[in-house]
């Protein structure tokens, strides 16, 4: 019988320790990319971004979408350049969608593959690290996504005649709350 | 070796732990008459929703719409697209012009003082020679065309409906205040000055301002260069 139960019961219990569905909810997010010229080093930050995940079957999905004009950089006509460049009025959202196991939502580092659909193409970045600390039901995400401007085939904008870098690295400051 | 009711047993667990779905014998026993008539392969009528005792559905990967942006924002507008592009291939033209028009402005500035008439009034004057006034009136010539020609591009790109301007361009604009109306003065009070100076008179009246009109008009014209380029940070040595 103690044989039996050493086969039986695992069975019966590993769909106890399973982790139950779970879903999350964007509450506050600062995102902002980074853009060098050799006579400008300029943020462009938005805080408008909404953002969605479910856990299910031991597997998370999560979503995270912000408009591109949202990003502001202190300066009107910068932010409507970027715009045009980014061909934000065609493309108006940058969307970020990620999949991950759920037990990594435990970590302290999350490494997860990200896929960002901006200014009309998909780039895709594996391993990116984000640190998380939780509190309660809410969990802090801190990392930086290496994007460039190649990736999304941006034309990369030039202020007296000298283009910007192609590193335009995007910082993520997101806070969310598990329902 | 495992008795006979245990290795059932254990198949049996292997079984429903694998294949939770499979209908059991009690569901089968509290199934309805008219639901077991019912051919396998249609589906259930019901939803699971319906169903007192169901579980809750799998959550979907969730989707853009599930995020709650309006359709304002999520929506595509090519028109706005088409007008940020010709907005920007103005202002372009424009930031090119305006850094042209600072070379001979400049150096309209510096021939400035060659072009003035020196000893006193009624007395012929020797200098400044016709050349220097020439040339110095030909930069402020080419100065005001293409100043005036850069001025255009800025006020004939398009505006973005809706925006409400911050930042630095709200001083590179407001500093036009001062270098348009100068851009203005500046010229007419050269041509009254050269006039001056070419009926052999010394520059007297309100053509006398034209050098201060010039220099002011010029300090404010590099402000506003320096005012759109703001903050500076000036590392060309980094890569």
């Amino acid at each position: 019988m103690r044989f039996l139960s050493l086969f039986v019961l695992p069975f019966f219990a590993l769909p106890a320790v399973a982790q139950p569905d779970a879903q999350w909810t964007l509450m506050q997010s600062t995102l902002s990319y980074h853009m060098s010229h050799p006579m400008h080093e300029v943020d462009g930050t938005s805080h408008a971004a909404k953002g969605k995940g479910t856990c299910h079957e031991g597997q998370c999905d999560f979503l995270i979408a912000a408009p591109v004009k949202s990003f502001d950089s202190g300066d009107t006509n910068r932010d409507l350049h970027m715009l045009e460049t980014t061909r934000g009025a065609q493309f108006p959202m940058v969307v970020v969608r990620t999949r991950f196991p759920q037990a990594d939502t435990a970590s302290t580092t999350l490494y997860v593959d990200l896929e960002v659909q901006f200014a009309g193409q998909t780039a895709h970045y594996q391993h990116i690290p984000f640190e998380r600390t939780a509190q309660g039901n809410m969990v802090h995400i801190v990392g930086t996504i290496p994007a460039t401007c190649s990736d999304f085939k941006i034309d990369r904008p030039s202020f007296l005649t000298v283009p910007i870098k192609n590193e335009i690295p995007v910082k993520v400051d997101m806070t969310w709350h598990s329902n | 070796m495992i008795a006979a009711p245990a290795r059932l047993a254990l198949a049996a667990s292997v079984v429903l732990y694998f294949c939770p779905s499979l209908p059991n014998a009690d569901a089968q026993q509290s199934a309805t008459p008219s639901q077991q008539q019912e051919p396998v392969t249609k589906p259930a009528p019901a939803a699971p929703a319906e169903l007192p005792n169901a579980p809750a559905p799998a959550p979907a990967e969730p989707s853009l719409s599930d995020l709650g942006f309006t359709q304002d924002q999520t929506q595509a507008d090519p028109k706005l697209q088409a007008l940020l592009k010709k907005r920007t291939e103005m202002l372009k033209i424009h930031q090119r012009l305006g850094l042209i028009t600072a070379a001979p402005m400049v150096a309209a500035l510096i021939t400035g003082p060659m072009a003035k008439a020196k000893g006193k009034n009624g007395q012929p004057i020797q200098e400044p020679t016709q050349a220097n006034l020439d040339f110095h009136a030909a930069l402020g010539g080419a100065t005001t065309a293409l100043y005036f020609s850069t001025a255009y591009f800025a006020i004939r790109a398009p505006r973005v409906p809706g925006t409400h301007k911050h930042g630095a361009i709200r001083m590179h604009e407001a500093l036009a205040f001062i270098h348009g109306p100068g851009m203005i003065l500046t010229p007419i009070l050269g041509i009254m000055a050269y006039n001056q100076e070419s009926a052999g008179e010394k520059v007297h009246g309100i053509a006398s301002a034209h050098g201060a009109v010039a220099v002011v008009t010029t300090a404010a014209y590099g402000a506003s260069i320096i005012a759109v380029s703001w903050p500076i940070h000036l590392k060309f040595w980094e890569k």
